[in-house]
């Protein structure tokens, strides 16, 4: 076909995505007394004895395989060893036929299939026995085997009676049973098959998909071991008595697991925008109110929050953040995860991540610990094996979504005049992760100090650093990761007491553009505190940007221009920055005020992957379908306590 | 939901005895079927996708030169741990470590009395036999004043092209060692470890060095051993000797010339070291086996010198012109044409219109040469061209090659460069990939810093052009990359470049753009001239060039500079304003830094020491990209 050559993106810069802002320099003293004795401790080489990561891993926690029951329902065909073949960067065949390939590997993936169900789906494709002997069972076998629409349908059907509680017992693969455990021995095999120290990291997980009555309560469950560890027990699943649909309850089973294995493992909440209302709770959870053991066991087991996914974007919202131009971003907020009930206002508080991060420090100052102190990642949650985030190759949230002429209009979900439409779902995101190098070990490690950010699909490289001696030569200094780290402490971490006579944190901030991404626009720090009346309060400051633009009387910045051509699906890099770094310090600090700080980065606009989809497939798009996007990273918070 | 209570009780079971899959077929599924639909973009790309960093040119403890110099204790498997990024002890005791790691590497130990060091160090009985040999055994043991002994009559052999300790035993045993290890640390996809060696051919103190790489494992290259300058240092009979190996296994292997600049005018020569008229068939020949020049290194740079072209205002870069290699012969004007890369490019064409092939038809690249066996290129990170310059606060004022006939031809280690690397576009990351890119031209060299820059020539291309989303794409479907040939234009058309740079991420902000182009005119004399064609900043190009300087952030004291002047990413679309369609021509393309502090700065600084006046202390560093060539 003679339109790939024109979707091909440039790969002049490939090369630029390894270690920005990593050098180790030389010596930080200007005294010359100093010198001798610095040299005698610190190495000519400026790379030898450095201990800090340089450079961000990317990948997807977030992948689900033909395993989901509702992915095989949708059509998935591809099994786990499939989906680490593709985040390696291989060529493979899409579930509906497609070839499809990464712009660029994938350094880390978590293959997080429903723990619910698991194993349901192959049973039910190939006929077994024990689901042909059932009456629904034979009827969805039937459908699934005719595929296109039939098949969805049966999907709808089978997800439905799931998050509705409806699904046959008879049909229900559970823990124990030999299908659940050969498909958990399966899972773990092609991790460990996958699993590549050193270049590819391949983490064992699943997804504990818990809904009460719709609403969404997800986690994804990573393992920081082995096969050897992980398969001592199955994964946690959410139907009573051997699961639960209650977050205190997989808590315990991970420490169980822990105890039981010795290994590590944490879990990683998503879709805090289809909870309505319940993903964040202040004050009771599951009907009891939240007290110590809730706030403390949350923030043990909870480091990150999936900020942003294929099914919308969880930062913020334009309710909650009236004057934040940019909130309004991949905004999910009709109802729950099925739309089996209708959002209202007074649940958003509980459901987005700035708004959590206020509830957090509020709730640290009732109970002493602050339950929502998550650094934050982004990943797909698609559906189809494949990790893909890019709007230029974005192959959709599930089988039934992948590349098609009509994909756009296809609601996602539909309960009554509600709906998802079919061209809502993001092209979303990654996770990048500032570890020392590519192991399970060390990623782990730098997701539980959360020296990580989110993206919503393009490779930004961010460093934010926290501290109180930052100044503006700082973001002029080649080496601004030696001096972040001498000086501060990195995103997920926590500021220092002042030292006597610094009146205000200070944070310096810088970010790369994805080498074959558009150009930057601005980079923005994002304050949250609780004042001394406990009230919650945010605000946007913007920092540093593209050109010579000058906010106006109010302080607002004129908009970066727009370059895209919508009909063409491209853009130019005409605008913007290839790189912003500054040194910022906030200007409206009290030390008395519990607070906490993240960057956004946000690129110029580019096409969305409806845009995409309109050039290849040539279809005219109806006007409400937005066709640009402007991609953006969220970085983890660093925390202010007095 | 109620469960059946066997299921809980079976869940316990398998939950404390640990089992293995109970059945794997559960874990099938009909595979999808492959249709004919192409929506994502990054399917069946063919083209390289990625520029792939190395240094095709490093001496371990195996070199004689190296080994007897103080490299006593790294060898090549050492050597490629440093090169994937590894941190490693230093020969001076210092710890050292890359910014990055590279992603290729060839140990090019000398062919001559390889592994000389450790045979003597070990009191090999092969060299015992020998009474030069257990001479050479006694002065070692006396340590470093023995040992430097040492050094120069195995220099005084180079010199004589003969070897007077029989060494074929040792040979033998070592370069099955550096097989083997080459093949243990190649990690296709990951890291290339080529098998290779240098021919170090120095007829009267003239460098005619060649490094010999292999496109293939021990299993081919362990069939024959290192032909060397003992057996002849006539690079024809190299040539030979690599048809033959060919021929043999069916391997692959090509040549890279290299320090040019101490060749005494004879690595690009217009006739052969025998002194005859060049022809068709050794232009053949040399082309075939020799598609790269390693034209930027710790010797010097070996671009263009500022007599051969004076109106190039960057050309006096890193000039060493004193005298030969052994610092015997100095360097005189008519020696300059064939001692430098720009001006074998010019004799190149002007030999292709006498006998009909271009003998001088080479790609660029850079390497370091170093002898400590760290590929270390970057200036604030140098650990020197042999280990008595690895970092100290003299390895400034000591000697680097003394000469026995002149003091003033005798070069100093601030004299060294802190250079090169090579720069391969490569489908991936494998000896056959990498080969056969470095076969196809499509390289640079740059001289330290990771600067990524891509260049297509074509007919058809224009200003938007460089712009596009699909850069890569469409400048490989409608134009030649680097290295390659645009041919027979027809009347009207003129051949326009499509260039994009990058900064390295870890380095210095770009200054500008250049095309250099060189041409044969009709009487048959070469031309060169120098097009800037993109300037950062608030420039404008007036006469072809930038109309300003870029400026200057260097503070030497500090050894540091600022990104606050500069472009991290510069583009150009140029058409060449001066084509005439019946004249041969060749275009290769100069990325400037901006300044920044040389490696004698970071020394100042960081041991306190306080260097002469005439000490370079800062420079613009450089990439050199291959270059496309014109022929009616």
């Amino acid at each position: 076909m003679v339109i790939k050559q024109s979707l091909f993106v440039s790969v002049l810069v490939l090369g630029f995505t390894t270690t920005v802002f990593s050098e180790g320099g030389g010596l930080v003293t200007d005294d010359p007394e100093s010198l001798s004795a610095a040299a005698r401790t610190q190495p000519y080489s400026p790379y030898a004895e450095r201990n800090f990561p340089d450079r961000p891993l990317w990948g997807d926690t977030h992948l689900h395989t033909a395993v989901s029951f509702d992915a095989g329902s949708f059509g998935a065909r591809l099994l786990p060893p499939d989906a680490y073949r593709f985040a390696k960067g291989e060529e493979v065949i899409s579930s509906t036929g497609q070839p499809v390939r990464l712009s660029r590997p994938l350094d880390f993936l978590v293959v997080a299939d429903h723990s619910d169900n698991m194993g349901f789906f192959p049973k039910l494709q190939e006929g077994a026995p024990y689901v042909m002997a059932n009456k629904k069972g034979r009827r969805w076998n039937g459908m699934i085997n005719k595929g296109g629409q039939e098949a969805v349908q049966a999907a709808a059907e089978i997800i439905g009676d799931f998050s509705q509680g409806k699904f046959p017992e008879e049909l229900m693969s559970l823990p124990g049973m030999g299908v659940y455990r050969s498909t958990w021995d399966e899972t773990i095999n092609a991790a460990e098959e996958a699993n590549d120290p050193g270049t590819f990291t391949a983490f064992i997980g699943y997804e504990w998909t818990a809904m009460v009555k719709g609403n969404n309560l997800h986690r994804v469950v990573v393992y920081r071991d082995g096969g050897d560890r992980a398969r001592l027990m199955e994964p946690y699943t959410t139907v009573k008595p051997l699961g639960s649909p209650d977050p205190q309850d997989l808590w315990k089973w991970m420490a169980e697991y822990e105890k039981k294995t010795a290994g590590q493992i944490l879990a990683i909440a998503h879709n805090g925008n289809l909870s309505n209302g319940i993903m964040f709770p202040e004050i009771k959870a599951f009907g009891k109110k939240i007290g110590k053991k809730y706030v403390q066991t949350r923030a043990r087991w909870e480091p990150l929050y999936e900020v942003t996914q294929i099914k919308g974007d969880g930062e913020a919202h334009p309710f909650l953040s009236p004057n934040d131009e940019f909130a309004d971003y991949g905004t999910w907020d009709q109802g729950n995860l099925d739309l089996s009930a209708e959002k209202k206002n007074e649940m958003l508080r509980f459901e987005y991540a700035r708004s959590a991060l206020k509830t957090g420090l509020q709730l640290e100052n009732k109970l002493g610990t602050n339950p929502y102190q998550f650094g934050l990642i982004g990943s797909t949650d698609s559906h189809t094996a494949l990790a893909t985030a890019e709007e230029d190759n974005y192959f959709g949230k599930h089988a039934g979504t992948e590349p098609n002429k009509d994909r756009y209009k296809h609601p996602m979900a539909k309960m009554g005049d509600k709906e998802y439409k079919g061209y809502s779902p993001l092209a979303s995101g990654w996770a990048a992760v500032w570890a020392e190098e590519n192991t399970r070990a060390s990623i782990f490690d730098a997701m539980q100090r959360k020296e990580t950010y989110a993206t919503t699909g393009s490779r930004m490289i961010v460093r934010f650093f926290g501290g109180w001696e930052f100044d503006g030569k700082d973001a002029n200094n080649r080496t601004p990761a030696k001096v972040g780290y001498a000086k501060g402490v990195p995103m997920g971490g926590n500021l220092s007491a002042s030292p006597k006579g610094k009146t205000a944190p200070t944070f310096l901030v810088g970010a790369l553009k994805d080498p074959i991404g558009g150009n930057l626009d601005r980079i923005q720090i994002i304050k949250g505190w609780v004042d001394a009346k406990g009230k919650m309060h945010e605000k946007v400051y913007d920092v540093v940007w593209s050109g010579d633009r000058k906010p106006d009387a109010k302080g607002k910045l004129p908009p970066v221009g727009n370059t895209v051509d919508i009909a063409d699906a491209t853009w130019t890099n005409t605008i913007g920055a290839t790189e912003l770094i500054t040194v910022w310090k906030d200007p409206d600090f009290n030390a008395k005020e519990n607070a906490f700080y993240y960057a956004r980065v946000i690129e110029i606009p580019t096409p969305r992957w409806t845009a995409y989809d309109a050039k290849y497939y040539k279809v005219d798009m109806p006007k409400e379908v937005p066709m640009t996007t402007t991609e953006r990273a969220y970085t983890s918070p660093i925390w202010y306590t007095p | 939901m109620g469960i059946k209570l066997s299921h809980i009780i079976f869940s316990i079971l398998v939950i404390a005895v640990i089992t293995a899959p109970l059945n794997a077929a559960e874990f099938t599924l009909s595979k999808p079927k492959k249709v004919e639909i192409e929506y994502s973009p990054f399917i069946n790309q063919n083209f390289p996708r990625q520029v792939y960093w190395g240094d095709t040119h490093l001496h371990t403890t195996y070199s004689p030169d190296a080994g007897m110099i103080g490299n006593f204790n790294l060898g090549p498997a050492d050597a490629y741990r440093f090169a994937r990024g590894e941190q490693i002890q230093a020969n001076n005791g210092m710890q050292v470590k890359l910014v990055r790691p590279l992603d290729f590497l060839v140990v090019s130990d000398h062919g001559e009395y390889q592994g000389l060091m450790p045979s003597l160090r070990g009191g090999d009985p092969e060299i015992l036999k020998n009474e030069v040999g257990r001479r050479w055994y006694n002065l070692f043991k006396e340590g470093s004043e023995g040992q430097y002994k040492v050094f120069l009559e195995f220099a005084e052999d180079l010199n004589n092209n003969k070897g007077r300790v029989p060494f074929d035993k040792v040979a033998r045993t070592t370069w099955d060692l550096m097989t083997e290890t080459a093949d243990k640390y190649n990690d296709p996809g990951n890291f290339t470890a080529f098998i290779g060696y240098e021919w170090t051919s120095t007829p009267k103190g003239n460098n005619l060095h060649r490094v010999v790489v292999f496109k293939d494992g021990a299993e081919k290259a362990g069939r024959v051993v290192p032909f060397t300058s003992f057996d002849s240092p006539d690079p024809e009979v190299l040539w030979k000797y690599m048809a033959d190996y060919e021929a043999r296994t069916g391997g692959r292997v090509i040549a890279f010339p290299h320090n040019a600049n101490v060749s005494g005018g004879l690595m690009f020569d217009t006739k052969t070291l025998k002194g005859k008229k060049l022809t068709r068939k050794y232009a053949r020949i040399r082309t075939r086996f020799e598609p790269l020049h390693e034209m930027t290194q710790m010797k010097g740079d070996s671009e263009t010198h500022p007599k051969l072209s004076p109106n190039d205002e960057f050309a006096d870069y890193e000039t060493w012109d004193k005298a030969n290699l052994t610092s015997t012969i100095a360097t005189t004007d008519e020696m300059l044409p064939g001692s430098y890369a720009r001006s074998a490019l010019k004799r190149g064409m002007a030999l292709e219109a006498k006998i009909g092939v271009n003998p001088f038809k080479q790609g660029f690249i850079g390497s370091t040469d170093s002898h400590t066996s760290l590929a270390t290129a970057g200036e604030n990170n140098y650990f020197g061209k042999a280990s008595i310059l690895e970092p100290g606060p003299e390895r400034w004022k000591h000697v680097l090659i003394k000469s026995q006939t002149d003091d003033k031809l005798t070069t100093y280690g601030s004299e060294t460069t802190a250079a090169g690397l090579a720069a391969v576009w490569a489908t991936e990351n494998t000896r056959e990939s990498l080969f056969e890119a470095m076969q196809r031209r499509e390289v640079y060299a740059t001289t330290g810093p990771r600067m990524t820059v891509r260049v297509f020539a074509g007919w058809d291309f224009n200003e938007q052009d460089v712009q596009r989303a699909d850069f890569a794409a469409h400048g490989y479907a409608n134009g030649v990359p680097m290295g390659g040939d645009l041919k027979k234009a027809k009347t009207g058309q003129a051949p326009s470049l499509l260039i994009r740079t990058l900064r390295d991420p870890d380095g210095a902000n770009l200054d500008r753009i250049q095309v250099i182009k060189g041409w044969l005119d009709k009487n048959g004399r070469t031309h060169e001239r120098i097009y800037d064609v993109a300037c950062a900043g608030n420039r404008t190009i007036k006469n072809r060039r930038c109309d300003k300087p870029v400026g200057n952030t260097v503070n030497v004291a500090q050894a540091s500079y600022t990104n606050t002047i500069g472009a991290p990413l510069l583009f150009a679309h140029w058409k060449d304003p001066d084509f005439e369609r019946k004249q041969q021509a060749f275009y290769y393309v100069r990325v400037l830094e901006i300044p920044t502090p040389r490696w004698p700065a970071y020394d100042a600084k960081i041991f306190g020491v306080k260097m002469p006046k005439d000490t370079v202390m800062q420079h613009q560093e450089r990439a050199y990209t291959s270059a496309i060539w014109y022929t009616p």
